[in-house]
C-alpha cells in the first residue's frame, strides 16, 4: 500500500519537474528571442555608433531633434490628456466607453495609416493645414509635424495609462478632503495628483519612449528633417546595414535611458517575499 | 440638527430608500445595522459626497440641496481613516483645521502628539483612526459624522477614545451621527438610535425604546434578543392596563407558540404576532415558586455557557428552548448543570409583541 502511494508521489513530482521544465524553456526561447536581436545589433554596431556620436552631426541633430519632439509631444499629451483621463477615471456619463474606445483607436490603426490620416487633416489642402499655412505655421515637412505624429500614436498610451493611475487612487481620500473644506480643483492638487503621481510619471514616460521609436506616421508627414528612426531606415536603404547599423545601436542604447527611469519609479512599490 | 426626510440614494448597484429621521441639535445619534445595511452610503449622502435622488435633508435647519460638501460644515471620519499617505501625521491633522489651536487641542485631547512626526504608513489601525478623528475635529466641524471610528482601537484604548469623544461632543455642542454595528456601543453612546437594513430604516428611537421594544422579530434578534417566538395571540382581558407608560391601554393576552402558553399585556389584536422576551428578564429556580410572575415553566437544562460574570442557560420546556440569562454566581449557587431540571419565570409585562 505504502509502496503504491510512494510511486504515486514520484509520479506527481517527476510531473511537476517536467512541467516546471518545459515552463522554463519557453520561457529561456521567448528572452532570447526578444534579446538576441537587439543585442546582437549593439554588439555589432554600439562601439561605432557611440563613436560616431563625435563626429556625425546628422546623427547628432537628428538625436536631438528626436529627444526635442518626442519631450514636445509628451508635454502636449500630458498637458490635455492629464484632464481626460482623470474624467475617464473618475465620472460616469453617457458615451464614456465610447470616448475611451475613440481615444484608444489610433493605437490599432497601422501607423502609415494613422499618418495618412493626420496628413488629411492636416496637410496644406486641408482647412486646418491651409489656415495654419496662412498664418505662415507649416506643419508638414517640420518638426511640428513630427510632433503631430508622435502626439498622434503615443498620446493614447499615456491617456490610459494616466486613468490607471487616477483609477488607483481610493476615491475615499478625495471624500475626506472635500469633508475638510477643499473644492473639487483643490482636491485635486493638494490629493489626487500627489497620490496619482508615480504612475502619471510612469505613464509620461512610456509615452516620451513611444514617441521616440514612432517611425510609420512620422515618415508619412515629415521625412526632413530626419528624426532617429527615419534616419537609420534612410541609411539602410542608402548604404546598407553598414550603414543603418551604428545609428540603430545608438538608438537601442538610448531606449535603456526611460526603461531605467521606469524601474526606477516602480522599484519602491515591488513586494518582496518575506522569509 | 441632521433631519432626513424620504431620503432616497443609489450607489452602484446599491440603494437607499426612503430614509427618515432625525438627529436632535447638539444630540448622538447611532446608526446600527448588519454590513451592508447602508450605514456607510448615509454618511456619505449626509456629508454631500453623493446626491440623494429623492427627499430632503436639512443640517442644523439649513436645507443643503446642492450645497456642497466644503460646505456643510460636517466632519467625517472613516472606518480606516483614510489619512493621506503623501503627508506626515501633523501636515494631516491641520489639513482642513480651523486654526493652530484646534490642531494642537485636538492632537492633545486624542494623545496623538506622539505620532505626529511619524509617517502615516508607518502607524497601526487604531493609531490612523485617532489621527483621522484629530483630524476631522481640528476643523471644528458643527456636525460630525463616525464611520465606526472605534473598531481598530483595543479594548482599553478604545473607551478613554469613546469617553473623550463624548467629552468633545458635550462641550462644543456638536451633533454626531456614529455608525456601528456594536449595540452595546450604541447603546452607551446614543441618544437616538436609527436601525438599518438593506437601504431601509427599520426603527428608529432612544436605544433603550429599541432593545426593550423591537418592531419586528428581525430586529429583536439582531438586537441579540435570544427569545423570540411565532405564535397566535388571544385577547382575554378587556379592562386596558392604566398610567401614562408603555403598556398603557394594553389588555391581558395569551399567546402560543407550540405547546407553550405564555400570558402578556398587548395593545396587538387576536391573530398571528411575535413574542419577544429578553433573556436577562427571565428567572432561574430549582423548585416552583410562588410569586407574581405570570408566566412559569419547567423544563430541562440543555445547554449552559459562562463568558465572565454571566452565564446562559437553555432550558427545553416541550420542546421549546427557552434561554435565561443568570449570573455565574447564581448559577454557581443553584448548582445549576445541563441535565437538571428547572424553573424559568418571567412577568408578563416582560412579553414584547410584535
Amino acid at each position: 500500500m505504502s509502496g503504491v502511494r510512494d510511486q504515486a508521489s514520484g509520479s506527481v513530482r517527476i510531473g511537476g519537474r517536467v512541467q516546471s521544465l518545459v515552463v522554463a524553456l519557453g520561457a529561456v526561447l521567448l528572452v532570447l528571442f526578444l534579446v538576441a536581436p537587439l543585442a546582437t545589433l549593439v554588439g555589432a554596431g554600439g562601439a561605432e555608433g557611440l563613436a560616431a556620436l563625435f563626429g556625425d552631426a546628422e546623427l547628432r541633430a537628428s538625436l536631438l531633434l528626436t529627444a526635442a519632439t518626442a519631450t514636445a509631444a509628451t508635454f502636449l499629451g500630458v498637458l490635455g490628456g492629464t484632464p481626460l483621463a482623470h474624467l475617464l477615471a473618475r465620472r460616469r456619463f453617457r458615451g464614456r466607453a465610447l470616448l475611451a474606445a475613440v481615444i484608444d483607436l489610433p493605437l490599432l490603426v497601422p501607423h502609415p495609416v494613422a499618418g495618412i490620416a493626420l496628413l488629411l487633416v492636416l496637410g496644406r489642402d486641408s482647412a486646418v493645414g491651409g489656415a495654419l499655412l496662412a498664418a505662415g505655421v507649416r506643419l508638414i515637412g517640420s518638426p511640428l509635424g513630427i510632433v503631430s505624429a508622435m502626439l498622434l500614436v503615443s498620446a493614447p498610451i499615456y491617456v490610459s495609462a494616466a486613468r490607471e493611475a487616477f483609477a488607483r487612487v481610493d476615491p475615499r481620500y478625495e471624500y475626506v478632503a472635500r469633508t475638510l473644506g477643499d473644492s473639487p480643483a483643490r482636491v485635486f492638487r493638494r490629493v489626487t495628483l500627489p497620490l496619482a503621481l508615480r504612475g502619471l510619471l510612469s505613464a509620461g514616460v512610456v509615452m516620451w519612449a513611444r514617441a521616440v521609436s514612432e517611425f510609420g506616421a512620422i515618415v508619412v508627414l515629415t521625412y526632413n528633417p530626419k528624426v532617429a528612426s527615419v534616419l537609420s531606415y534612410d541609411r539602410f536603404t542608402s548604404a546598407g546595414l553598414p550603414g543603418a547599423l551604428p545609428v540603430a545601436a545608438v538608438l537601442v542604447l538610448l531606449s535603456l535611458a526611460p526603461l531605467t527611469v521606469l524601474r526606477a519609479l516602480h522599484a519602491p512599490h515591488e513586494t518582496r517575499l518575506e522569509r | 440638527m441632521i433631519e432626513a426626510c424620504g431620503l432616497s440614494a443609489s450607489v452602484g448597484t446599491f440603494s437607499l430608500h426612503d430614509v427618515t429621521f432625525t438627529v436632535p441639535a447638539g444630540g448622538y445619534g447611532v446608526a446600527i445595522g448588519p454590513a451592508g445595511a447602508g450605514k456607510t452610503t448615509l454618511l456619505e449622502t449626509i456629508a454631500g459626497l453623493v446626491s440623494p435622488r429623492t427627499g430632503t435633508l436639512r443640517l442644523n435647519g439649513r436645507d443643503v440641496r446642492g450645497v456642497p460638501p466644503e460646505h456643510r460644515g460636517v466632519g467625517f471620519v472613516y472606518q480606516h481613516g483614510y489619512l493621506f499617505p503623501h503627508l506626515t501625521v501633523a501636515e494631516n491633522v491641520a489639513y482642513g483645521a480651523a486654526s493652530e489651536a484646534t490642531s494642537s487641542e485636538m492632537t492633545q485631547r486624542l494623545e496623538v502628539e506622539p505620532l505626529l512626526g511619524r509617517d502615516v504608513r508607518s502607524l497601526s489601525g487604531g493609531e490612523r483612526q485617532l489621527v483621522a478623528l484629530a483630524r476631522a475635529l481640528a476643523r471644528r466641524p458643527a456636525i460630525l459624522l463616525l464611520d465606526e471610528p472605534f473598531a481598530a482601537l483595543d479594548a482599553r484604548r478604545r473607551d478613554r477614545v469613546r469617553r473623550e469623544v463624548q467629552a468633545i461632543h458635550r462641550d462644543s455642542a456638536l451633533t454626531v451621527l456614529h455608525v456601528t454595528h456594536d449595540f452595546a456601543e450604541a447603546g452607551m453612546l446614543g441618544d437616538v438610535a436609527i436601525l438599518l437594513d438593506q437601504g431601509r430604516v427599520l426603527q428608529e428611537g432612544v436605544p433603550e425604546q429599541l432593545f426593550r421594544r423591537p418592531a419586528s422579530p428581525w430586529v429583536a434578534e439582531f438586537l441579540g434578543a435570544e427569545n423570540v417566538f411565532a405564535g397566535v395571540v388571544r385577547v382575554l382581558g378587556d379592562t386596558p392596563a392604566s398610567g401614562t407608560g408603555t403598556d398603557a391601554g394594553a389588555l391581558e393576552v395569551e399567546f402560543r407558540t407550540g405547546t407553550l402558553v405564555i400570558h402578556g399585556l398587548a395593545v396587538v389584536p387576536d391573530g398571528p404576532a411575535n413574542a419577544v422576551i429578553r433573556a436577562e428578564e427571565i428567572l432561574v429556580s430549582r423548585e416552583e415558586q410562588t410569586s407574581s410572575a405570570r408566566n412559569r415553566f419547567r423544563g430541562r437544562i440543555t445547554e449552559s455557557s459562562t463568558v465572565g460574570a454571566l452565564t446562559r442557560l437553555t432550558i427545553d420546556v416541550d420542546g421549546t428552548p427557552v434561554v435565561a440569562a443568570i449570573t455565574a454566581r447564581s448559577a454557581r449557587e443553584l448548582d445549576l448543570a445541563v441535565g437538571d431540571n428547572a424553573f424559568a419565570s418571567f412577568k408578563a409585562m416582560a412579553v414584547h409583541f410584535c
